[in-house]
């Protein structure tokens, strides 16, 4: 596995935040799309953003900040979050969260350093039938019982890279 | 084929034509394609895409539809107008599908729902409890519709309501039918929504928004996602309503970006609805102009609070603001802004179609309506649940949700998350309304519901759910900010076991400064969980402050492994069954022996909380670890040599301990292995106590009790039989002869009389349960003849009737006054006495025995029932009018046992209690005067073996201590053995999920009620040792990390 850190090529960055309309409540919008395209929102992007809207760039840093969905930290090729909510808590998602923190090697809210793996833990997936339950990319997992994390992670891992060319 | 419609005629014409493409007798396969999708339900629909195609079958569809509610056995596939549904299908069922029940009519045994009692295959919908209980009106299109096609909403009567409004009603009209209907708002405070909307459409000022708030972050609910995956247009149609209502032209729906499928198959709607003019300006030609939006959240929980999500659509930080003013004067955009819940509004077209007297059939006097649950946590049929409004809570867990799974007991509800609070058992038979919960300390809430089992523990959820709103607080007003921090810090530490008893009066200060102080919902509801918990489970915080016990054996700080923590001995179990899976089987009794000197007693008798707690029992089944501790005993007996030498007297100090029972030797074991001099004096010329007493042979053979006392002589205890200790030999006698120490462990042998006319013990066929059964087991047997009425539900009066029905007796009827479900025997007993065809009889009560010239005729028993009270606690009433009388030629009366401390003298200074027993410290079982000490049935009553032993325990440590003149607290604390095993067992090697626990045999009823022998086989050394293997060793988790 040969995997970097994700590249952000400024122009692409430059494009997306000028074609963005300036209306008012334009700067949630932008922001998701940023995120979207580049996995998170790259330090770089807070002044011209800034500049683009006529916002103070605190108040960009503000509004990232404060929003548990933006990430200013680029995020491994695949990211598994983790359901916390009630169910998932009542029905054991503590040791669902320990297992996978020990196949991945790395604590919640942390990437691997070659970039492959983030693990996050969320409020509810709103998912609570499938209790105890994850998230990996944009699949549901549900049903878990720490035995079959290693599983889930080698299919998640590998499935992805059989698709790449 | 989407076309501009330009006025109602030109929607109704619509109407008919798809009605009329889609004829009711067509044969629709539905696919859930959204919760379901998780467990393959895409795989599921190709599949059987493929194979209808194959087979040419033009005149079914299959259709991808949202949620069928019936989560729990997921993916589910429904055929109408059959009307079947199937569960658990996966891609290879779909050839079955089609060929036999689209082809053939014939249903699939394996794909259908089965009965919980029955095991019966329930094929059609309407008849599966889950769905029969149900009232779906606000999800009656969920699973049925294509929720990505408008003709399919359309063709169910969608936007019917839109139509009958433009074209009849006024705004005014419209507001007061929503009032008269009765709504209130879904999303969590309950407020009238048509009141709302007045307030909206009075309010001056332009243009007006509406704003439907889709943002759920409630852990725990998942009501709305399915609304807006499965059914969209219903909301979008409720918010159209609104907005003609209050006068607003544009509406923002802010979803959370949790939920990819909800915007999807939202943007997919407003998309078909501007094609077909259904939004934008002069909808149906009716002058009405009105368009949406989308917002994605971005995470933020409070941004469900109204000032905050408005906050956010504007592209600010999500924090809340002070009202006045309210959104209905200044919202969005300092305009008049109404916002409601994506449940109210899908309620709305119901309204409007049917008229609010319709709408009000359901509900109570003051709600009217249905809600919509989300069933998650410890019940079966996890689900989405519609019911009306004021059901019981009992009727949506156990009748709709099944109950709990695997046997466990039912602790509370959480209800309304993060906000909420938690309903205990007793009140499951209130009425489910906003009223009844708010004055329950819980909130009817957005409707998610989390139910808990006795595994859960009520601290460690209220630290959950703090650490939740601790992180989620916006940070803006101070008493949230902080006062969630110092809830959390306190919760926190209770829950590692450092808590004090001062902490619970700073949680309510706290808790009530935050409610009254701070500025949003989130932070003056944020100490409900703390709060309610500690009204309804007060007891559970006390433990982890003063006993560092957690009941629920779930805190990490104070558990190493469930198994242990639950045992009241706390037996290091994980060791002893890799000990067990290894092999070493002396090794693995001598751990049980640390905590426990009774292992193959308690291998045959002990009612094995640990199996309930077992993390195994997660996956599949929980490890028989009562099995295994019994075939490490027997292998130990059989081929082990009793210890040659006693354990080393090290001090003159001396114990009595009165009572041989285990209490009293596992006391005097623990003190002879700590050095003392302990001498046991039993009245009676055998050992062994109520093990001897009451449990029949055929459960606990004698040898058994006989073999471990002679290992605890052997250990350095001396045992003096026929040697009561009464007015003829003291406890102070005893003191006076040179014991340091008494320890009182006489156990509770006094049967409890029934007190009712009649009761004359010289009658001739009336018999006392415990004088019963130890006559039976001294080798006397009562000669029973023809047949026995045996009145108790307790363990006592299962081993009474199944020693009855061995001695003679033709017929054994056991009658209890209360139901099935609250008899206090265990259920292994009570399902022995039915395979072995004793009747059980609940709710008849004994009211007079009726005997002839003191010979026993029969009972005369009355018709018991369960009554609510106003709180919704329940208790018995017996109705003497409803009578029947049983013919028996005898009856044994076993409705409990009391401590008999007839032997203590008249003078003596001991302090009792005021049913006769003593009054001891918990902690450390020390009567009023020192040196004397009490344990065992004797103080608390009848319990079981192994709380008996745990208390004999106790003992021993806290007379250790008082003997070494040290008066600190006892402390029983997990620990781990020296004997350690590590291996991983279960987690080592690649053990499947399906292997199930490994059953013991036992003899068949038949054969077996006729004699005293003994029901349950033990292992065999290889079942033994695969059992063990089953260990998941959670118990090294820590170590592992």
């Amino acid at each position: 596995m040969n995997t970097q850190a994700p590249h952000i090529d400024p122009q692409r960055l430059e494009s997306i935040i000028m074609n963005h309309e300036v209306g008012k409540w334009a700067l949630i919008p932008l922001l998701q799309t940023i995120q979207e395209e580049f996995g998170y929102i790259p330090p770089e992007a807070v002044m011209p953003v800034a500049d683009h809207l006529k916002l103070f760039p605190s108040e960009v840093q503000g509004v990232i900040e404060f929003y548990s969905g933006f990430s200013m930290k680029p995020k491994g090729k695949h990211v598994f979050k983790v359901c916390c909510g009630t169910a998932c808590h009542v029905k054991g998602s503590r040791s669902i969260l320990t297992s996978i923190k020990k196949e991945l090697g790395i604590n919640e809210g942390e990437t691997s350093p070659d970039f492959s793996c983030s693990l996050e833990t969320v409020a509810c997936l709103g998912a609570c039938f499938l209790a105890p339950t994850l998230m990996a990319d944009k699949e549901y997992y549900g049903r878990l019982s720490p035995t079959r994390i290693g599983s889930i992670v080698d299919h998640v891992k590998g499935s992805r890279e059989d698709e790449k060319p | 084929m989407t076309r501009l419609l330009k006025s109602i005629g030109q929607l109704e014409w619509l109407r008919n034509e798809i009605r009329a493409a889609h004829p009711e007798d067509k044969t629709v396969v539905m696919v859930c394609m959204t919760g379901c999708r998780a467990y393959g339900a895409a795989e599921v629909f190709a599949s059987l895409s493929r194979v209808i195609a194959e087979k040419n079958l033009a005149g079914v569809e299959i259709r991808a539809t949202g949620c069928h509610g019936f989560c729990a056995k997921a993916p589910v596939v429904a055929i109408e107008p059959l009307g079947v549904q199937y569960q658990a299908v996966s891609p290879d069922d779909a050839q079955d599908i089609v060929e036999q029940t689209l082809m053939q009519n014939r249903l699939i045994d394996r794909l259908a729902y089965r009965d919980t009692r029955s095991n019966q295959p329930v094929f059609y919908k309407n008849q599966i409890p889950f769905y029969k209980n149900q009232t779906r009106r606000v999800l009656a299109n969920c699973g049925r519709i294509d929720p990505t096609n408008v003709e399919h909403y359309i063709g169910h009567g969608g936007y019917e309501a839109l139509s009958r409004m433009l074209s009849t009603m006024s705004p005014e009209q419209v507001i007061d039918e929503v009032l008269a209907a009765k709504l209130k708002g879904r999303g969590g405070a309950g407020f009238p929504t048509g009141q709302k909307w007045k307030l909206a459409r009075e309010a001056k000022g332009s243009p007006k928004y509406i704003i439907c708030n889709a943002d759920e972050g409630d852990p725990g609910a998942f009501m709305d996602r399915a609304l807006l995956e499965g059914d969209p247009h219903s909301v979008i149609e409720g918010l159209m309503i609104g907005a003609y209502a209050i006068g607003a032209s544009q509406g923002y729906i802010y979803v959370r970006e949790e939920y990819p499928i909800a915007v999807q198959h939202l943007r997919i709607a407003i998309d078909q609805l501007h094609s077909l003019g259904l939004l934008g300006t002069n909808i149906l030609g009716q002058g009405f102009s009105f368009d949406i939006a989308i917002k994605m959240g971005a995470g933020a929980f409070v941004c469900g609070e109204e000032t905050a999500l408005m906050a956010s659509i504007e592209s600010r930080r999500g924090m809340p603001k002070a009202r006045p003013p309210f959104p209905a004067q200044s919202g969005l955009d300092g305009k008049p802004s109404n916002i409601n819940n994506v449940e109210t509004l899908a309620n709305i077209p119901l309204i409007i179609t049917h008229g609010s007297r319709w709408y009000g059939e359901v509900g109570t006097e003051k709600s009217k309506g249905t809600k919509i649950f989300s069933l998650a946590g410890k019940v079966n049929n996890t689900g989405l649940v519609e019911v009306p409004i004021g059901i019981r809570l009992k009727e949506i867990i156990f009748d709709i949700g099944g109950g709990v799974p695997k046997g466990r007991k039912f602790k509370a509800v959480q209800m309304g998350g993060p906000s909420g609070g938690c309903v205990p058992r007793e009140y499951l038979n209130l009425p489910v309304d906003y009223d009844t919960l708010q004055s329950l300390g819980a909130i009817m809430g957005s409707g998610g519901m989390v139910v808990m089992d006795e595994n859960n523990c009520m601290v460690e959820i209220a630290r959950f759910f703090l650490n939740f709103t601790q992180s989620e607080s916006c940070g803006k007003c101070a008493p949230c900010r902080l006062g969630t921090t110092q809830l959390l810090e306190i919760l926190t530490r209770i829950s590692k076991g450092q808590g004090r008893m001062e902490d619970l009066d700073a949680l309510r200060d706290i808790g009530k400064t935050v409610t009254e102080t701070s500025l949003c919902g989130l932070g003056q509801t944020c100490a409900k969980p703390a709060l309610s918990t500690m009204r309804y489970f007060l007891n559970e915080y006390e433990e982890h402050i003063k006993e560092r016990r957690c009941t629920g054996a779930v805190c990490e700080a104070m558990v190493i492994s469930p198994c242990q923590h639950a045992c009241p001995a706390g037996i290091d179990v994980p060791n002893y069954v890799a000990a067990v899976a290894k092999g070493n089987y002396a090794n693995a009794v001598s751990i049980i022996r640390e905590r426990n000197p009774f292992p193959a007693v308690c291998g045959r008798v002990c009612i094995h909380p640990c199996e309930t707690k077992c993390r195994r029992g997660e996956l599949d089944d929980s490890v028989s670890i009562r099995l295994l501790k019994r075939f490490a005993a027997d292998w130990y007996y059989d081929n082990m040599a009793l210890p040659e030498h006693p354990f080393p007297v090290t001090s003159r100090k001396k114990v009595a301990v009165v009572g041989a029972g285990p209490a009293g030797l596992t006391c005097a074991y623990f003190l002879a292995k700590a050095g003392f001099g302990a001498t046991v004096f039993e009245a009676k010329e055998r050992g062994g106590g109520m093990l001897d007493i009451t449990m029949p042979e055929f459960r606990l053979p004698r040898d058994v009790i006989i073999k471990e006392i002679e290992y605890i002589e052997r250990c350095g205890v001396t045992i003096q039989y026929n040697s009561p200790v009464d007015s003829n030999h003291t406890v102070n006698d005893l003191i006076s002869e040179g014991f340091g120490v008494v320890f009182i462990a006489a156990g509770a042998q006094a049967s409890k009389r029934l007190e009712i006319p009649g009761e004359d013990e010289s009658i001739e066929g009336l018999y006392y349960g415990l004088h019963y059964l130890a006559k039976v087991k001294e080798g006397d047997p009562i000669s029973l003849k023809g047949r026995v009425i045996v009145i108790g539900g307790g363990n006592v009066a299962m081993d009474v009737a199944r020693t009855a029905i061995r001695s003679g007796a033709d017929a054994v009827q056991i009658f209890y006054r209360r139901s099935l479900d609250e008899m206090p025997a265990w259920g292994k007993e009570v399902d022995e006495a039915l395979e072995e065809g004793i009747l059980i009889h609940p709710m008849w009560a004994p009211n007079r025995i009726i005997q002839a010239d003191g010979v026993l005729k029969g009972v005369e028993f009355a018709k018991s029932r369960t009554v609510f009270n106003d709180d919704g606690t329940s208790r018995l009433s017996v109705d003497k009018s409803n009578t029947r009388i049983v013919d028996a030629e005898a009856l044994i009366i076993s409705v409990g046992q009391a401590p008999d401390s007839s032997f203590l003298t008249k003078d003596s200074l001991i302090e009792r209690n005021l049913w006769g027993s003593l009054n001891v410290d918990r902690n450390t079982l020390s009567t009023n005067i020192s040196g004397i000490f009490a344990g065992g049935d004797f103080t608390t009553g009848p319990s079981t073996v192994i709380e008996a032993i745990a208390s004999g325990r106790r003992a021993a440590l806290a007379i250790e201590n008082y003997l070494n003149g040290c008066v600190a607290r006892i402390a029983i604390r997990d620990e781990k053995t020296c004997l350690h095993e590590t291996t991983g067992l279960a987690l080592d090697g690649e053990v499947g999920e399906n292997a199930p626990r490994v059953r013991a045999h036992r003899e068949s009823p038949r054969l077996r009620r006729n004699d005293f022998r003994e029901v349950e086989s033990g292992f065999t050394e290889s079942q033994a040792v695969a059992e063990a293997m089953r260990c998941l060793r959670c118990d090294l988790e820590k170590e592992r990390r």
